[in-house]
């Protein structure tokens, strides 16, 4: 600890806080243009400059840290000259054109100019004119570098956070210009985290241009539905058009950052396509059509009041929130009757057992920034950098600033390889071998542990380093570094889903590492908003509210479609799930679906699944409601309402409760309010949780609220044994097939939005460089992706470093349906890749 | 006094290493590889020597300050980048006598436990930079770079790294950015050079002329060399005279020559007969200026800081009583506002402010109040930009109008030249 | 595009440094050698791919030092006049005067037949024989309207 004097008051801080610091702990603030907490200080503005007595010149409080028995002045004549001498330099080189200035009503140069001066501008020459127009970088940001005070936060955002180094200084002195290669167009991330840092109105929103003055704006502070980072961001509207997304330093895990489908994604709710009344379908062989409410609840009064629990089941979007997945839930489970309720359409049900048992979230929440606080941190079977792009950042800056191995072991290179110390690529699907190699390493002498790890004894490490297709060295370093940490962290993804083969190693990696005596934070990354709140409300077969016991298992997404395809399902209510879509199999699904006696589609567009239905139930999008998500980490965060539903949709907890009272009175709890109550109440993992939060901004970057955290709870799930699948080689079909989510897009919802549609350059399909060059390819080529089932011409991507004989096509795509190349029951499909003609 | 930096200059082929050994070359290093790095260093230090690059700073003392662990990996940079204006001094060198250089870098490299050494030189100076690429192989051939020097057991490379035009260069951090291959904007410090300096590894840096020096002190000792010359900042100094004078050029002179000696003794006088002398710049151009009444000034480092200047590069620019002072404020603040490398707000935003108003002033637009908006804006920029670079233009301004306050005057009420 | 002589070069400088990246500044010297005195946006491209890292910062090095010339050719002699403060006090505003009536162009412009480009630059550190100024590598220095004629006689 330092004791310090700022402006005479006395206090004590931590030895090494910057001097910006200490005087904003004692109540002084000061203002900066370069200073982000979270980015490295680059001290080149000059505006934070201060007094430290002893000391002739200025100093700058952004990057001076306190020394013990220092006196600090900040708000002397000298230093407040000072701050108006930086402004006036910076205005005699900004354009002055604020009146036609996007940024004009909350530009930091225009707040600081009024609030610190200088009062009158004397510079009266020309001045020199980057460019005449303002030049578009990507087709979301446009920019008019007149106005750049030089911060050079953009750079370093793009560079320090998001990982991309596509922006630079061009030129030197007061012709540096912060921009691209050429100033031509950016081959980024387009997630406009370099617009979102711009203090004035240098960097900016294309799609928001000149749309409205920020007084006009109407916003709230909510949670993003894109990926289940659960990024905060504020959305506005003007007149009902929701105009702009933003992020704000300080606030929300993300603080001043989000991924393009956050920052760009929000046009979806300016669709007009929404199902805006409910519909039936009165006869087997006739159309839907409109149909009041009364109507259409009656109509499934009548339909279902028979229907034998056993043999209805309910379908929920992990995209609910927890209230009316909650309120799903015990819809199905006691008014139905029915143990048949999923919330996944892509995953089996076994499968998120064990991933649940696995990674330990039924032990409670875990904080992304404990994990990496961590000696090592091991990323696995997540593709961070496309799926969950804000994980990424927060992962590549705290990498970035600390001492740490950051271990990443995937199939797919990604950006975020750079910042780790080992990268690991393996076959698809081999997470298991690979965990299984590791573990075996680390217990190269002795198996402690349960009777499962003992038995690992006869695994012998070649068959599974082969099985993995990885190089015994690196795994050797990999197990190195976990077996010489105190403190290990695993990030483990939505592949473990995907191919549950890898579960039962993870958790016996797990367990070992706490048998060893090691701190172990594991986070789960998952790529829907509130998959683990709709688990944990229990939307899932195999357990309950708060996970539970039930006391049968119930039906699963998969076991519903086998017992619909086969005539066994009467009834199936799902609410928010594009089922044709995302399951494997697009046809057998449309089958399967055609034959269920009665289908209820609650949704917010007509999807494929919802043309099916006999009742279409309008709900509404994210923007439209109140609610509380859990994020991957188990944060529970608020959700809220921006603007009113559209036409007659009605809130989907409304909705629900409404179908529940036409079959008893009492059903409820009647209002959100009362739901989040009985949640408290019945599942303890939510008792205490809290909703508050800090919604000011923060300048000291402080991101972990912890208090948000769920609760740990005992649960009797089961990991389960998932015997290896082996893709066998075929020469006719060179390439594995895997997928997953692409940068611009979360399932096919974000194909609503033109603007992220702009952003990506349409359906194609990923290999590495070196099978590219080995075939003749290069990247941009038209080529025929052909599996044993389905064929498709997309363009070729190639990544650097990739495992060479993996081919990736995300499930984004309405053009190149890549769950058309698999088959339900059958592991990763193989396909070869051929120039298309 | 004998020369020691000069020694060779204008010698038939005395760049060529055979006339260097001739001449007494290498036995610096014969004499140093005998002695521990740590008594070199010391050596150096009892020396007095101070850099020659402009801050004058304690050679020894920087050399102590790198880490002693042999395990880590550590470099020294001659700075070379001479970008001063007035300054001329290490092209000499580096022309007519590039071993000397040389020697002085592998005997410094010793004995800071460099393994690996650049020499960063301006770009412009593609003459030089062939010159001693070529003295650089010839000293490898004769084992005086590489494995085992002398016998020694010492490894050492050298590397020419070439700049290409950037004044900002100069300044040490700057130039380290520049050899990692980035835009040469200065550093934070701390971190010291010393301690993360290139590729984030101790790092000395020395101007030319100081590792010019170090093969003579360790030839002929530290007391000898501190004689010489100033007492608090002793040795041999080589002035570049440029100017108004009859013959410029380079100058080695014991540390501390008055102005009036220089120029009226050793450079023969003005260069125009009958025109008074009316300025003279004593360190290069971010020197303030110094007037007649101070010709007896001392040129070393303390005498020339008391008197509000400074020794900076040792370039001494020498102006008659035609020179428009004016113009000349102008040109020299147009160079700093052309090589701010804009990392800061005040030296990025206000030197071209400062060249715009000079500008307007010399061209008979100037308006009334304009001298005293220079003056503020010098104020605004003084001590608080990032690196010297923005101080060196201020001071200079300064020196421009502070003494010749009635010529910007004349200029903006008259819309014409006082002098021409 | 890199001759087989330049990427020789280029591999030998690269041996100087423990990273690539610090030989972008020779490799944008040896590309703007090659390519007519200029640098253009697929020399930068390609020192982007051999160095392995961003064109944007291939770039940024071009920009930020002034004897790059990005998109910018330059005649077969390019003439430099110092200008700066030594030069200007020995007459360098007289040479540049001349240079231009010669040359019948003006600072800045290169001539039609694009033999010559005149430009004026800061202090080339040659201040003891000013004026001076640079034709591409040369120095010439103690300049007056004589020698710069015969010079350019001999410029053909
Ligand atoms: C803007 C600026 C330009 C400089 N230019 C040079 C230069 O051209 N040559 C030089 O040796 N030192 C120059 N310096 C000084 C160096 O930063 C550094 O102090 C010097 O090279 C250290 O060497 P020395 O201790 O041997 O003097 C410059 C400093 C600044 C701030
Ligand atoms: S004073 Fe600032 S802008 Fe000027 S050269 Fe130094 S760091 Fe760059
Ligand atoms: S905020 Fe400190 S220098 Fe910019």
């Amino acid at each position: 600890m330092a004791t310090v004097k700022i402006n005479g008051i006395e206090l004590q801080v931590e030895d090494n806080t910057l001097i910006l610091d200490a005087a904003r702990k004692a109540g002084f603030e000061i203002p900066t243009f370069c200073y982000q907490a979270d980015l490295m200080g680059i001290g080149s503005c000059r505006m934070c400059l201060v007094e430290i007595e002893g000391q002739k010149k200025l100093q700058p409080s952004c990057v001076t840290p306190v020394l013990h028995g220092m006196s600090i002045n900040t708000e002397t004549p000298t230093v407040m000259s000072a701050r108006a001498s930086m402004l006036e330099f910076l205005l005699a080189n900004h354009a002055m054109d604020c009146p036609v200035c996007d940024k004009g009503g909350e530009c930091e140069l225009q707040d600081m100019v009024h609030k610190y001066g200088p009062r009158k501008g004397r510079h009266a020459d020309a001045k020199f004119k980057f460019h005449e127009k303002d030049y578009a970088l990507s087709p979301v940001i446009i920019k008019n570098s007149n106005r750049c005070v030089n911060c050079m936060k953009c750079v370093r955002v793009c560079r320090e956070v998001v990982g991309r180094n596509v922006l630079t200084a061009l030129n030197r002195g007061d012709h540096q210009e912060a921009t691209s290669f050429m100033r031509t167009f950016l081959d980024c991330d387009h997630d406009g985290n370099c617009i979102e840092v711009c203090p004035v109105g240098c960097f900016m929103r294309l799609p928001y241009r000149y749309k409205t003055r920020p007084w006009d704006l109407k916003g709230v502070d909510t949670i993003c539905t894109y990926c289940a980072t659960g990024c905060r961001m504020v959305i506005e509207h003007r007149d009902g058009t929701v105009v702009r997304a933003r992020a704000q330093m300080g606030v929300g895990i993300n603080s001043e950052t989000l991924c393009a489908r956050g920052r760009f994604g929000y046009d979806i709710m300016n669709d007009d396509g929404r199902v805006k009344t409910p519909m039936i379908k009165k006869s087997r062989t006739g159309g839907l059509e409109p149909a009041s409410w009364e109507e259409a609840i009656a109509f499934i009064k009548d339909n279902l009041a028979t229907v034998d629990g056993e043999k209805l089941g309910g379908i929920i979007s992990p995209r609910s929130t927890n209230e009316e997945a909650y309120l799903f839930q015990k819809l199905i489970r006691t008014i139905f009757k029915s143990p048949n309720i999923d919330s996944s359409v892509r995953f089996k049900a076994d499968a998120v057992e064990g991933f649940v048992k696995a990674t330990g979230m039924d032990e409670g929440g875990a904080s992304i920034f404990d994990c990496m606080e961590a000696d090592t941190v091991l990323i696995i079977g997540a593709h961070l950098s496309d799926e969950n792009p804000v994980t990424d950042y927060i992962v590549r800056r705290i990498s970035g600033s600390r001492r740490m191995n950051l271990i990443i072991t995937s199939p797919r290179a990604m950006k975020l390889d750079s910042s780790a110390s080992v990268v690991l690529r393996h076959l698809p699907a081999t997470e298991g071998a690979l965990l299984d190699a590791i573990i075996l390493n680390l217990n190269a002498d002795k198996i402690v542990g349960s009777e499962a790890l003992t038995a690992l004894k006869d695994t012998k490490l070649e068959a599974v380093l082969a099985e993995a297709g990885v190089d015994a060295e690196t795994v050797k370093l990999i197990s190195n570094k976990i077996a010489g940490s105190a403190s290990v962290g695993i990030i483990a993804g939505t592949d473990f889903l995907r191919s549950p083969e890898g579960l039962p190693p993870l958790g016996l990696l797990r367990e070992l590492l706490k048998a060893t005596g090691k701190k172990l934070t594991v986070v789960p990354v998952l790529d829907r908003c509130n998959q683990r709140g709709v688990w944990e409300m229990g939307g899932h077969p195999n357990f309950g509210p708060g996970y539970s016991a039930v006391k049968a298992k119930g039906m699963g997404t998969e076991a519903m479609l086998d017992a619909a395809h086969s005539g066994g399902l009467e009834a199936l209510y799902i609410a928010g799930a594009d089922l044709v879509t995302l399951a494997e199999d697009e046809d057998f699904v449309k089958r399967a679906l055609s034959k269920v006696g009665f289908l209820v589609v609650q949704d917010t567009f007509m999807t494929e699944t919802a043309r099916l239905a006999n009742v279409v139930l309008p709900g509404v999008s994210t923007g439209e409601k109140d609610g509380m998500f859990t994020n991957q980490e188990g944060r529970a965060q608020v959700i809220k309402k921006l603007l009113p539903p559209p036409g007659k949709a009605k809130k989907d907890i409304d909705i629900i409760r409404a179908v529940g009272e036409a079959f008893e009175r009492s059903f409820g709890p009647k209002n959100p309010a009362l739901v989040l109550d009985e949640i408290r109440k019945e599942i303890g993992m939510y008792s205490e949780v809290s909703l508050t939060f800090k919604n000011k901004r923060n300048p000291d970057n402080e991101l972990d609220n912890k208090a948000a955290l769920v609760k740990g709870t005992h649960s009797d799930l089961k990991i389960g044994s998932w015997p290896r699948r082996h893709v066998a080689a075929d020469p006719a079909f060179p390439f594995i097939l895997t997928t997953g989510n692409q940068l611009f897009h979360s399932g096919r919802l974000s194909r609503r939005s033109e603007i992220l549609t702009s952003l990506s350059k349409g359906a194609e399909v990923e290999i590495s460089e070196s099978d590219a060059t080995a075939l003749g390819l290069k990247a941009g080529d038209k080529v025929r992706v052909k599996g044993a089932r389905y064929e498709a011409v997309v363009s070729l991507k190639t990544k650097k470093g990739s495992k060479p004989g993996v081919a990736f096509i995300a499930e984004n795509y309405n053009e190149a349906p890549v769950n058309r190349f698999f088959k339900k029951g059958e592991g990763l499909p193989r396909v070869s890749i051929t120039k298309a003609l | 006094m004998e020369k020691v930096l000069l020694k060779n200059y204008g010698k038939p082929d005395s760049h060529k290493i055979e006339n260097y050994i001739l001449s007494g070359g290498y036995k610096g290093l014969e004499a140093a590889v005998k002695l521990k790095p740590d008594s070199l260093i010391q050596l150096i230090k009892d020396s007095g020597l101070r850099g020659r690059g402009g801050a004058g700073f304690s050679t020894g003392l920087k050399w102590s300050f790198i880490p002693k662990d042999p395990t880590i990996p550590k470099f020294l940079c001659c700075n070379a980048d001479e970008g001063e204006p007035g300054t001329f001094k290490d092209r000499g060198i580096i022309d007519h006598d590039p071993h000397l250089l040389i020697e002085g870098m592998i005997i410094t490299s010793y004995a800071i436990g460099a393994s690996n050494a650049y020499i960063y030189i301006r770009g412009e100076f593609v003459f030089g930079t062939n010159r001693l690429q070529v003295a650089i192989d010839e000293a490898y051939a004769k084992g005086y770079l590489g494995k085992n020097i002398m016998g020694s057991g010492f490894n050492l490379d050298m590397y020419i790294h070439r700049g290409f035009g950037a004044y900002i260069c100069g300044e040490e951090t700057a130039l380290l950015e520049s050899i990692e291959g980035y835009r040469a904007q200065p550093r934070k410090k701390p971190p010291f050079p010393a301690l993360a300096g290139l590729y984030a590894k101790p790092t000395v840096i020395n101007n030319v002329e100081t590792l010019s020096c170090i093969p003579s002190i360790v030839e002929k000792g530290a007391e000898w060399f501190s004689k010489i010359g100033a007492p608090k900042s002793p040795g041999p100094k080589i002035y570049c005279v440029s100017g108004h004078v009859k013959k410029p050029g380079l100058y080695e002179l014991p540390m501390g020559t008055t102005v009036r000696d220089l120029i009226f003794n050793h450079c023969g006088g003005m260069l125009h007969e009958g025109r008074a002398l009316k300025a003279v710049i004593p360190g290069g151009v971010s020197a303030p200026l110094l007037t007649p009444k101070d010709l007896d000034t001392p040129l070393d480092f303390d005498s020339l800081a008391a008197k509000g200047s400074m020794l900076g590069s040792g370039a001494v620019i020498v102006m008659d009583q035609t020179t428009c002072m004016v113009k000349s404020a102008h040109i020299v603040t147009r160079f700093f506002s052309h090589e701010s490398c804009g990392k800061c707000t005040p030296c990025r935003d206000g030197t071209p402010w400062l060249t715009r108003v000079l500008g307007r002033i010399e061209h008979g637009e100037g308006k009334p109040g304009d001298v005293e908006l220079l003056e503020s804006l010098c104020t605004n920029i003084f001590g608080r930009t990032f690196c010297p670079l923005g101080d060196g233009a201020v001071m200079a301004l300064r020196g421009f109008v502070k003494n010749f306050r009635d010529e910007f005057q004349f200029h903006i009420d008259y819309k014409r030249c006082m002098v021409s | 595009m890199f001759s087989e002589n330049a990427r020789k070069e280029l591999e030998a400088i690269l041996k100087k440094y423990p990273n690539k990246r610090s030989a972008v500044m020779d490799a944008l010297r040896v590309a703007q050698n090659e390519g007519a005195g200029h640098i253009t946006k697929a020399d930068m491209e390609e020192i982007s791919r051999v160095l392995e890292m961003p064109a944007n910062e291939v770039h940024a090095a071009a920009t930020f030092y002034t004897m790059y010339r990005v998109n910018k050719p330059v005649g077969k002699y390019h003439i430099q006049v110092c200008a700066n403060i030594s030069c200007s006090l020995m007459g360098a505003d007289h040479i540049i005067k001349h240079m231009e009536n010669v040359l019948r162009i003006k600072t800045g412009e290169t001539t039609p037949d694009s033999k010559y480009t005149l430009s004026t630059v800061e202090c080339l550190g040659s201040c003891g024989t000013a004026p001076m100024m640079q034709v591409n590598d040369d120095y010439y220095e103690n300049l007056d309207e004589k020698k710069i004629d015969e010079l350019l006689g001999r410029l053909k």
